[in-house]
């Protein structure tokens, strides 16, 4: 008996930190890891299923970062409009329309909540996300999914559930389950990355991060 | 009983009769009028009457604004919710808003409704193939934004996006902020709501009652550390209301104070000071209830001024009291004194004549309420307190001011070559600045603090409300000819944003268009069968299901066939408010109103609107017209009087030279009066003119008593007591008036004690040195 119990130890004792890594990835840690980043620039191809639709529409642009809070989502195909948040102003830029507007977010608190679902996931603000959605995390360091579920009755009469999921700081997948059946999935694909800060917390930019254009008020 | 005695019984009987007639008629009858057109010239031109009723009825003098901070956001949110429904349960408010979009459920389904007739972007070319094609590749990249989840539903019945049109349109992005789902300052620290009083802003009452019902509905939600900021015009009247009462109040409370100490250091008894007070009272009874019998309701203005006006009446027994003799029946003086005393009523009520034959219905009560305050006071003193007064009343009275009055009036009579002096130099300073002798700025005669002026700036410039001082109004012979005159003001008006000249507007077109507009409208709506082959030719290059728009088929098809959109489809919602607001019946037509916001070029614009056919009108120098019309017509008025003064003194006292001592010295105080202000820096406003006419009324009596021959110089003496005291009383009572923080109890204050204590000095100065022969005297005693 003696060992066997000893042996379990032995087993537990080396074991154990390998497990714990990999199992008590918190949403703290996560949180920390992405607001490490200063700035982004990936590119993404949503595909959008709607019932609306005879297929599935399918959008491929660029996605643009700056701490603290500015997200940029440029579609280029299948036609020009790029939509940035900057604080609590969106601005809507159609090329291929040739129309522009400026609004305050604020004024449509189911949009607010659920344009903080990627740009707080995205600062790393937990504040922020845990205001609008219950959050629930799974997988490790190397491969995490973060699911949020609205709050906010006005964002939960429309949408039922999204999903992130990456891998350290970098954002992979965003998924938006609609409370209608309608689902829309945005795959990011590696871009640049920068400023992602020491451990001493201080931050520095190890790239160049293109000027970003001036934000039309 | 004797003749005298008998005739002595019935003058007390009269006036019992008299008071007691008056006093119930007034019971019964009296209502204090606050309507402000009543002060109005009868012939005001057509932009005095509209901004008239703009102040009285007008939906901007409405307008309480309201802030709630102290807390953090979603508490002031939450108090901002549960204000606005126990608002909106009361009956106090017509109209409440805090941004909540649940609340406005009403006016999203009108909107939606009718939007094929509101909306201006409904035009025959968005219903072709290639416009809704167009208006399809729009759909779908809104599908495919952040707003697609929440527009995805509309989507079917509204493609072409008109309900989205017609919401921004009526709500620009300008709008307050929006967190917790109602309205707040940028910052965050305050919620904001905005509420319409059922009370028209010149019921200062009701606006006291609409203010006390936030005050309680906020007490009511239970939130306990939140602050509640309120402003707007009724709130302002309310305030500025309750702040002049208070201080009326009070300082009324120490002027009586000091006037009956004064009044019982000289007569040493209690009856005297309290038969002192029966004529002005019986006089102030008799002037309303003659107000009230020619004009029916007496204004609020009426009471104030006329108040003041027959102050004056307070010193008739004083003349008479104290100027008599030792063992002298009161009978006895009233007969000597009789003919000064009646110049002293007769001018008063002279000079108010000319007010009452005014056509301003406000100067005419004000003329009327002197005139028989005054009057009836004159008559009270001269036959009734002889009657009342029991014999050796005021035996105990003093007899002498305690020093050599004759002497000091002597040393006055030696300076009055400098009086000359000083009023040659008074009338240049006045001459010189002729054109800067009136405030013209209403504003500056407001009670407000600069506090409450800050705050109001602050929450009108966050919540986007009117500046309540540019309107465009564009007419029209009816309802529907008027909307569509505002229609072409909407259109200038939207180049006017264009170019910066204003930051915003509103027209009641905007939330019903004419009949012609949605005519229009409804005719570029193609038929079913039209819009069904445009739409499936759209639909052929484009990603949406076919089928998917049946329910857009049916809306057009809908609003073909269906009516147009009535001012009674808006009924109990805002819309109908906005509408009935800026619409209004006018000069036998109907006017359309458009309050402007943030205005920087308004003399481009009232060209534009001059030559749109239109009129830029600016309330605040109208209403600023509007009072310099009432007083230069008060100014005529009074010049008038002073004439009738003048020969009603000549006749008098049978002497030009007499009379001419007796008004020389009252107009010689009230140029230095006036003088003295503007050295001061003050600019003349109404109230200072109302104030001068007392000033002339109470320089007169001092003139007249001075320049009274007198047999002997203990007569004398007692004469300048007499004077003395009533100087004294109407000092204290108006010096108190002077040390008032509101602008209005202090110009008349002010102007009043520096023009008793001029009139006093320069009518001791200029009066005759010896007395007239007996002769005239006599002629004088009837």
């Amino acid at each position: 008996m003696k060992g066997y119990g000893k042996l379990a130890f032995l087993l537990l004792f080396l074991t154990a930190p390998a497990a714990s890594g990999a199992a008590t990835l918190t949403v703290a840690e996560l949180m920390q890891m992405l607001g490490s980043v200063e700035s982004e620039n990936a590119r993404f191809v949503e595909t959008r299923h709607s019932a609306l639709l005879k297929a599935p529409l399918v959008l491929e642009g660029t996605l643009t970062y700056r701490r603290p809070d500015r997200v940029e989502k440029h579609v280029l195909s299948p036609y020009d409009e790029r939509i940035t948040v900057e604080g609590g102003r969106l601005t809507l830029e159609n090329r291929t329309q040739n129309r522009k507007k400026t609004v305050s977010i604020s004024g449509a608190p189911g949009l607010a909540a659920l344009i903080e679902s990627v740009r707080a996931t995205r600062a790393g603000d937990l504040d922020a996300l845990q205001r609008h959605f219950a959050l629930q995390l799974e997988g490790s360091r190397e491969q995490w999914t973060l699911t949020l579920k609205p709050l906010d009755a006005q964002l939960a009469r429309y949408v039922s559930q999204l999903a992130l999921s990456g891998s350290d700081a970098r954002i992979g997948r965003i998924t938006v389950e609609e409370a209608g059946g309608d689902r829309s999935v945005m795959e990011i694909s590696a871009g640049t990355s920068s400023g992602e800060r020491a451990p001493s917390g201080k931050s520095f930019r190890s790239l160049p991060v293109p000027p970003a254009p001036p934000v039309v008020q | 009983m004797s003749p005298v005695r008998g005739g002595r019984a019935a003058a007390v009987v009269i006036w019992l009769a008299l008071v007691v007639v008056c006093a119930g008629w007034l019971y019964r009858n009296l209502s204090i009028g606050a309507d402000l057109t009543v002060f109005l010239p009868p012939s005001t031109n057509a932009a005095q009457r509209i901004l008239v009723s703009q102040l009285r009825d007008g939906v901007a003098a409405r307008l309480i604004l309201i802030g709630l901070e102290g807390e953090n956001p979603p508490a002031l949110a939450q108090a901002s919710r549960e204000l606005a429904r126990r608002l909106k349960a009361g009956s106090r408010f017509g109209f409440v808003n805090n941004g909540d979009l649940a609340g406005a459920a009403k006016e999203r389904e009108l909107l939606i409704a009718y939007r094929y007739l509101v909306s201006p972007g409904v035009t025959a070319e968005r219903f072709t193939a290639a416009g809704l094609a167009a208006s399809l590749k729009e759909s779908l990249a809104l599908l495919a934004s952040p707003a697609g989840p929440f527009v995805r539903n509309s989507l079917a019945f509204d493609p072409t996006g008109e309900s989205r049109q017609v919401i921004e349109f009526l709500a620009p992005e300008s709008g307050p902020e929006i967190r917790d789902g109602v309205w707040f300052s940028r910052d965050g620290t305050r919620a904001l709501l905005v509420a319409e009083t059922v009370a028209a802003g010149f019921d200062i009452e009701g606006q006291a009652q609409a203010i006390q019902a936030i005050r309680d509905a906020l007490q009511a939600t239970g939130a306990k550390g939140i602050r509640l900021l309120l402003s707007g015009p009724g709130v302002f009247a309310a305030e500025a209301r309750a702040t002049i009462q208070s201080e009326a109040r009070w300082l009324s409370a120490v002027a009586t104070a000091l006037v009956i100490l004064i009044l019982l250091a000289v007569y040493r008894a209690l009856g005297p000071v309290f038969i002192s007070a029966l004529p002005v009272a019986s006089g102030l009874i008799m002037g309303i209830a003659a107000v009230s019998l020619l004009f029916g309701p007496v204004h609020g203005i009426t009471l104030g001024f006329g108040v003041t006006l027959i102050g004056e009446a307070v010193d008739y027994p004083s003349y008479a009291l104290i100027q008599a003799g030792r063992g002298e029946r009161l009978a006895d003086t009233l007969a000597r004194i009789g003919p000064t005393l009646r110049l002293a009523v007769l001018t008063t009520i002279f000079g108010a004549s000319a007010m009452a034959l005014s056509s301003f219905q406000g100067l005419a009560q004000l003329g009327v309420l002197a005139i028989v305050g005054v009057g009836a006071a004159g008559m009270a003193t001269r036959w009734v307190l002889p009657a009342i007064t029991p014999p050796g009343a005021a035996a105990h009275k003093v007899y002498a001011l305690p020093f050599d009055a004759r002497a000091v009036v002597e040393r006055f009579r030696k300076g009055s070559w400098l009086v000359a002096a000083l009023v040659l130099a008074a009338l240049a300073i006045v001459v010189w600045r002729h054109d800067r002798l009136w405030d013209d700025d209403l504003a500056n005669l407001s009670p407000l603090s600069e506090a409450a002026r800050t705050l109001d700036r602050a929450l009108r410039a966050e919540l986007n409300a009117p500046d309540l001082r540019h309107l465009v109004i564009a007419r029209g012979k009816d309802r529907e000819s008027a909307l569509e005159a505002s229609e072409a003001v909407a259109a200038w008006l939207r180049l006017a944003v264009e170019r910066g000249w204003i930051a915003g507007f509103d027209v009641p077109s905007n939330y019903l268009p004419s009949r012609k507009t949605q005519e229009s409208r409804r005719a570029a709506l193609p038929d079913a069968e039209m819009l069904k082959r445009n739409l499936d030719l759209a639909l052929r290059d484009s990603l949406f299901r076919e089928g998917l728009f049946a329910p857009f088929l049916e809306a057009v098809e809908r609003a073909r066939s269906g009516p147009l959109l009535q001012i009674e489809d808006l009924s109990g919602s805002a819309f109908a408010l906005k509408v009935n607001s800026l619409l209004v019946a006018a000069d036998g037509g109907y006017a359309a109103l458009a309050p402007l916001r943030g205005v920087t070029r308004a003399e481009d614009l009232a060209a534009a609107a001059r030559a749109a056919g239109h009129e830029l009108l600016d309330l605040k120098a109208e209403s600023n017209n509007l009072v310099n019309s009432y007083r230069n017509e008060s100014l005529r008025l009074i010049a008038l009087g002073l004439v009738c003064i003048a020969v009603l003194l000549a006749w008098g006292l049978r002497d030009l030279v007499a009379a001419a001592r007796v008004l020389v010295p009252v107009l010689a105080a009230v140029v230095l009066d006036v003088a003295i202000l503007l050295l001061a820096g003050h600019k003349l406003s109404l109230f200072n003119l109302v104030a001068l006419l007392l000033v002339v009324g109470i320089g007169l009596n001092y003139a007249l008593f001075f320049n009274r021959p007198v047999p002997d110089p203990e007569e004398e003496q007692r004469t300048l007591l007499s004077l003395a005291v009533c100087g004294a009383t109407t000092l204290s009572a108006f010096g108190c008036l002077a040390f008032s923080q509101t602008p209005v109890l202090r110009a008349i204050g002010v102007t009043v004690t520096l023009g008793t204590i001029l009139s006093f000095v320069i009518s001791a100065a200029l009066s005759g040195k010896e007395a007239r022969p007996k002769g005239t005297a006599k002629q004088e005693q009837n």
